[in-house]
């Protein structure tokens, strides 16, 4: 070996190991902020990316229209029966709160399910660029009143917790990152279980840590334990797909569909304060 | 296929104008965050920085690809934010990759290129995908490679034909103003 190449391998091995080194220290922390430099770099760039989303989001509809008015009498159509059929629904539901009001009455129980929040609309302005990681920028920030691990809802479903805060924009991490962990459980069965990401451009999770002696269907509705403190208890998450055993043995874990179209986030919520006696624990009895 | 002279000499390389790949750079990556969520198949995006590195790299060498594709990818980590070094790393591996193709095949065609795109492209993801198990995240494989790695090389590679030619041109016509 000359010395001309063992001065270029050790230059490269200096610049990976610093590569490596700089990347073990930017691992971003949950409870921390975001590096400085790189949300003021974020910050210069997202008067340009708003402009852009927004024109691509027109051009998408102009080029979506007759592709959608084509389909739309069948839709609506197919949407008119569907809400004679929600609204007898409806009123079946109503039934039950009454009862379950007067039930709880007798009870004494403290409501768990009485959430109000305050919620507080945002519009996505842009994405990760690739396609491992699923994060979304936000045009609310720290000035809007929006904090580190405050939860994110679309209309549909849960989206996914803000990590970092500047300003005017925030930074939400999605539920099908791989970073992400949501405390849930089955609704009908009541199981408990991590929902975890997968993968950024799957737009899927999965639910992990499931008891083995569970028995789950696909199809089944899950939704947010409370566990964790970051979530408010029983938003929805998503539905059961294959449930599978962990390699372990000890669980089985099941994919994940999320209620709300991860991939195609326009606009989503922040629940900025759950009010009180919302999603507390239990008492009485 | 084999060409025994690189087309193109090592002597035009230092003329290519860096700013000018940086700010292409920086354009490439607000587009990728923005208007590319739109044209996306199956939730994939294609990777626009990595198909500028990885056809420069490819007509200009080994030392330049791999300097480019470690500028993109610091660039890009700085504006996505946490783990500096990921992308920086893999753009690194892929745009040295593209240049020791350049270096062994025949640069003026396209279906080379496409080709070549298609490997760097399927090794740099692979590359980040060590890195990300390095920083303790946990991608399943059949998630990684079945979902984001080929798809994305695939994806990527589909585009080259749209600018492979405008690259070519572009470098070829600084050989000529030397």
């Amino acid at each position: 070996m000359s010395w001309a190449t063992a001065k270029r391998l050790f230059c490269l091995f200096v610049l990976v190991a610093v590569t490596l080194w700089a990347m073990h220290i930017t691992v971003p922390d949950a409870a921390e902020q975001a590096p400085v430099e790189s949300s003021r770099l974020r910050d210069v760039l997202a008067p340009m990316q708003k402009g852009l989303t927004w024109l691509s989001r027109q051009a998408h509809f102009v080029v979506s229209l007759p592709v959608s008015m084509y389909r739309a009498a069948e839709r609506n159509q197919a949407l008119e029966q569907e809400v004679a059929s929600l609204k007898s629904q409806l009123v079946r539901q109503n039934e039950y709160i009454l009862e379950n009001q007067r039930l709880s009455a007798l009870l004494a129980y403290k409501q768990v399910m009485e959430q109000e929040y305050d919620l507080m609309a945002a519009s996505v302005i842009a994405r990760d660029p690739g396609n491992w990681f699923a994060t979304v920028k936000i045009n609310r920030g720290s000035r809007d009143g929006v904090q580190e691990n405050m939860a994110v809802l679309s209309p549909e479903g849960l989206v996914g917790r803000v990590v970092s805060v500047s300003p005017s924009y925030s930074e939400v991490l999605l539920i099908s990152d791989p970073r992400s962990g949501v405390g849930a459980l089955v609704q009908e069965t009541r199981t408990p279980g991590i929902v975890e990401g997968t993968l950024g451009g799957s737009g899927m999770a999965r639910m992990i840590h499931i008891p083995k002696n569970s028995v789950l269907e696909e199809g089944q509705t899950v939704v947010t334990s409370g566990l964790g403190s970051v979530f408010p208890k029983g938003i929805p998450v998503g539905t059961l797909g294959k449930v599978r055993d962990e390699p372990t043995g000890l669980f089985q874990s099941a994919e994940v569909k999320p209620f709300a179209n991860l991939e195609k986030l326009e606009e989503v919520f922040i629940i900025m304060n759950v009010l009180p006696g919302a999603g507390s624990s239990p008492e009485g009895g | 296929m084999f060409f025994p002279e690189p087309v193109l000499h090592r002597k035009e390389v230092k003329d290519v104008p860096f700013l000018i790949l940086l700010l292409l750079l920086a354009g490439t990556l607000i587009l990728q965050t923005t208007v590319l969520d739109y044209v996306d198949v199956l939730g994939i995006k294609p990777d626009l920085i990595m198909l500028i590195v990885v056809l420069n790299g490819f007509l200009l060498g080994t030392r330049e690809g791999a300097f480019l594709g470690y500028t993109a990818g610091i660039l890009e980590d700085l504006f996505a934010g946490g783990y500096i070094g990921l992308n920086a790393l893999s753009k690194m591996a892929a745009g040295y990759l593209a240049g020791m193709a350049g270096l062994r095949l025949f640069r003026e065609n396209t279906l080379i290129a496409t080709g070549v795109v298609f490997i760097s492209s399927f090794a740099g993801n692979s590359v980040y995908y060590i890195l990300l198990s390095i920083v303790g995240i946990k991608v399943p494989y059949f998630y990684a490679f079945f979902r984001v790695i080929i798809p994305v090389a695939v994806y990527t590679s589909l585009l080259t034909p749209l600018i492979f030619r405008r690259i070519f041109r572009f470098v070829q016509l600084k050989d000529r103003d030397i």
